[in-house]
């Protein structure tokens, strides 16, 4: 499906075409329902891009042997008990 | 005071002068003269000092410089071996920030043209700065306020101090490896121009310039500008900017896609009533017929009772003139049958000309009614409308709110039927 690989300001922007489009009166009955199922589906396409991922923080390092791994990562702010810790190597702000 | 430092014991000095006859020799080391307006004195810093200065000494640049001084013994010369160098007057960083500021500017890093377009709905965002430090926190917490689903890679780096710019370059190609972010932030909290210094640096400037994807600056506060803000993609003055500037709202977005859903259903409705009105229309003259063709039945039999009326009158007229003529001519049996016969065909030709008038009148009746018959609702079905009939009450559907799940429905087409079962609806 062509909305599958479209970017959601493309989406977006089709979207408020149909609207104008069907609004305008210029389009026949048919062009009209298919305009409004494609405006349905460009919908679901737009909320679907907004829920795709997943909220995480994931901690990105490279092992000695040049390998990278990924975990999550404690220190979130929406953790409980934030790490609290300042590295040292920086000033706070 | 180069004499002055020849004057003391050999050993350490820390000596001021111009550079002049400076030459980068093949093995990196550096050779130049030492001069004040008096005196003058070789020197030569070995390669692996001079790969840690800064900033690139030149002829004319008035000069520090620590190192001890020995004899050349091969030309019995007194040399200074320079360990450590800094420009006098603007300080040792500023200027090296100058320098690779102009050297990178010369080879294009900065130019807006090759900057990339920020994606407008990055899902998922790489962080370099350091862990726990205050740029991190502010970040993420601006990051989930705007889009709470946000896919954060953090790849932390030292981002000050030794190997600092090696980190946080080797961060930007990890994440660049690892492919997954749409978008880098890179940067830190507030600091001292030194504390900021590693976002000054060559080998973060090349990391973000080959960075296949977007890279925001996000270096201290909003005064300190870096090397690495001018060749990002975009400067963010802090951290928290970045943030912001890095995602949009996502309840903002979530709002403008549920209004234009909501305009949608309105612009169709509107679209939907528009055509049932004229079909309501249409549906309403079609209820004409049955008034029109009996209003003309009316008229036609009035026409009849008119003409009849009119023939029967003429005739009696024409008996009457008969009668008389036939008393004043002296034929009068040739005048009577002459006159018989003119009675007779004009009587003909008033029944035929009643007769086409009522033709006529006829056929026009026959032509309103089929143009009545091409508004028929059946007719409309012809052009693809269906009828949707609800078993459960035999009523046309015309709201999807009256049909429940798992109703029948018969949906009546131009020709034929087809049952249905309702499986969904949307209102």
């Amino acid at each position: 499906m062509a909305t599958k690989t479209k970017k959601f300001e493309d989406e977006l922007k089709d979207l408020e075409k149909i609207v104008d489009q069907i609004d305008s009166g210029e389009l026949s009955l048919e062009e009209s329902i298919a305009a409004f199922e494609r405006g349905v589906m460009l919908v679901k396409a737009l909320n679907g891009k907004l829920d795709e991922v997943e909220r995480k923080v994931e901690l990105l390092t490279r092992s000695a042997g040049g390998e990278l791994r990924t975990a999550p990562f404690e220190g979130s702010p929406d953790d409980k008990h934030p790490s609290g810790a300042k590295d040292e190597d920086e000033t706070p702000s | 005071m180069v004499r002055d430092a020849l004057d003391a014991n050999l050993g350490e000095h820390w000596v001021v002068g111009e550079i002049s006859n400076a030459r980068l020799a093949p093995s990196n080391h550096f050779y130049f003269t030492l001069k004040d307006s008096r005196s003058a004195i070789n020197v030569v810093m070995f390669k692996s000092a001079f790969n840690r200065m800064r900033f690139k000494p030149a002829d004319g640049m008035e000069v520090l410089v620590r190192g001890r001084v020995q004899i050349f013994e091969q030309r019995g010369a007194l040399q200074l071996y320079a360990e450590e160098m800094e420009p006098r007057g603007a300080g040792a960083l500023q200027l090296a920030f100058e320098q690779l500021k102009r050297r990178l500017e010369a080879e294009g890093l900065f130019d807006r043209a090759r900057k990339r377009a920020m994606p407008y709905l990055p899902r998922r965002i790489g962080i370099v700065t350091a862990r726990g430090g205050a740029g991190l926190r502010d970040m993420l917490r601006i990051l989930f306020d705007r889009f709470p689903n946000l896919h954060v890679i953090f790849r932390p780096a030292k981002v000050q101090g030794d190997g600092a710019a090696k980190e946080i370059a080797d961060a930007i190609d990890d994440l660049n490896r690892d492919g997954r972010a749409e978008l880098l932030i890179v940067g830190r909290g507030g600091g001292s121009l030194e504390d900021l210094w590693a976002f000054n640096e060559e080998i973060v400037a090349r990391a973000i310039f080959r960075s296949a994807i977007p890279v925001i600056s996000a270096v201290g506060h909003e005064v300190d500008y870096t090397i690495a803000d001018f060749v990002a993609d975009l400067r963010a003055p802090t951290p928290t900017a970045a943030a912001q500037i890095a995602v949009p709202s996502r309840a903002e977005l979530t709002e403008r896609v549920a209004s234009l859903g909501a305009s949608l259903a309105t612009v169709m409705q509107r679209e939907l009533s528009g055509r049932r009105e004229s079909v309501d229309d249409l549906a309403a003259r079609i209820r004409h017929p049955g008034v029109a063709i009996a209003r003309a039945r009316e008229r036609v039999a009035e026409v009849e009772g008119e003409l009849a009326d009119a023939v029967s009158s003429r005739i009696t007229e024409w008996r009457r003139s008969v009668r008389e003529l036939r008393l004043r001519l002296r034929s009068p049996e040739a005048m009577v049958r002459e006159m018989r016969l003119a009675a007779s065909r004009l009587g003909n030709s008033l029944v035929h000309g009643a007769q086409s008038a009522l033709e006529a009148r006829r056929r026009r009746l026959a032509a309103t009614a089929g143009r009545l018959d091409a508004l028929s609702p059946l007719k409309v079905l012809d052009r693809g409308y269906a009828v949707v009939i609800n078993r459960r009450d035999s009523r046309a559907v015309l709201d999807a709110a009256t049909v429940m799940p798992d109703d029948e429905l018969d949906i009546r087409l131009a020709r034929g039927r087809v049952s249905a079962r309702a499986t969904g609806r949307a209102i």
